[in-house]
């Protein structure tokens, strides 16, 4: 055989190998079901689809943030939702304008940000683990810096563009 | 008698290699903020050793133990057993390119089984996420941008690697060996 033919067959198997490997994905993203999540997950909606899901181990992998809150000065301490947001999606997928809504299915709370605000190091829009193992979205941001605006026991997040 | 596959002295050659990949990994760092970069380097290293070592197997064995030495120093992000797949997956991925492109000496075959090998290692670093559902570094950049690097960084490096040979064929590096054997 040729080195030529050798090459061409070489490349076919690269495409085809690739080929087949997006395509893998793409149905197994198609797939993901809540039930498939780790226990202690939460899930990641974009557009209406199950995407991602910000698991227990993530956290071991992401940096610790802290900030103290001003309403009653205790330290609030956790991942900031950008960081989870970029370890599981695609930067081009979050745009400035794009709707971020973390909502929490037992206390029938939820709270809508851009990912301008999430984005902002200054806003320290995070994750903050509570006593009780469940994640708590707090922030420096005027709407979601008091006990009442932030949003315990975090269920869900969901990512949309406007 | 009947000769041994392997030598002693490839094998020696062979485990040589496979610590320079381990080293390479370590010590080389480029500020590309890239997947799959470092490829550049080691898959130079292993088109090296295949060219150097030039029998079925050789990439194979150079994978094998680069990917029980990095496991054993805690390399990689997701465990022992991914890094120790991963590394073996290069080695296997770019012998059997190898068995069908030859002479890793030629620029473009080596440059294709390079990433060819290098896509191995994406290949099970990607079967692992999907079977353990541990989160893989790539997805946050996108598989296709992650894959398109994987290849790219892996035929540089066949592409080094086939330089490399060439330079130590003129230095007269085969024929010393030759003669060592």
């Amino acid at each position: 055989m040729s080195r030529t033919r050798r090459v061409l067959i070489g490349v076919a198997i690269l495409i085809v190998v690739g080929g087949a490997l997006l395509g893998l994905e793409a149905a197994r993203r198609r797939r993901l079901t809540e039930a498939d999540l780790e226990p202690g997950s939460i899930p990641i909606y974009v557009e209406g689809d199950l995407a991602a899901a910000f698991a227990p181990d993530d956290r071991e992998r992401l940096e610790q943030v802290a900030f103290q809150d001003a309403e009653e000065g205790k330290t609030q301490e956790g991942w900031m939702l950008r960081d989870v947001l970029r370890l599981h999606l695609a930067e081009k997928s979050l745009t400035p304008g794009t709707l971020i809504t973390v909502s929490s299915g037992s206390r029938g709370k939820s709270v809508q940000l851009t990912w301008a605000e999430v984005d902002s190091e200054e806003n320290m829009v995070m994750f903050d683990l509570s006593g009780r193992g469940t994640l708590k979205l707090v922030s420096k941001l005027n709407r979601l810096d008091v006990r009442d605006e932030w949003v315990q026991d975090a269920d869900r997040i969901e990512v949309n563009q406007p | 008698m009947k000769e041994r596959y392997f030598t002693t002295f490839r094998l020696i050659l062979l485990a040589l290699f496979a610590a320079l990949v381990v080293v390479a990994k370590i010590a080389l760092r480029t500020p590309l903020q890239m997947p799959g970069h470092s490829g550049i380097f080691w898959m130079a290293i292993v088109i090296v050793a295949a060219g150097v070592v030039p029998k079925a197997g050789a990439a194979s064995i150079v994978g094998l133990t680069s990917g029980i030495l990095a496991g054993f120093l805690g390399m990689g992000d997701f465990g022992a057993l991914n890094t120790f797949l991963s590394y073996t997956a290069v080695g296997v991925g770019t012998d059997l390119a190898l068995l069908l492109l030859q002479d890793p000496e030629n620029p473009a075959t080596s440059a294709l089984s390079a990433a060819l090998g290098h896509m191995g290692k994406f290949v099970v670093k990607w079967a692992l996420s999907a079977i353990t559902g541990a989160p893989a570094g790539f997805v946050a950049l996108g598989l296709a941008r992650a894959l398109v690097g994987y290849i790219v960084f892996g035929a540089l490096g066949g592409l080094l690697g086939a330089l490399t040979l060439k330079a130590l064929r003129r230095a007269g590096f085969f024929a010393y060996v030759a003669e060592k054997r």
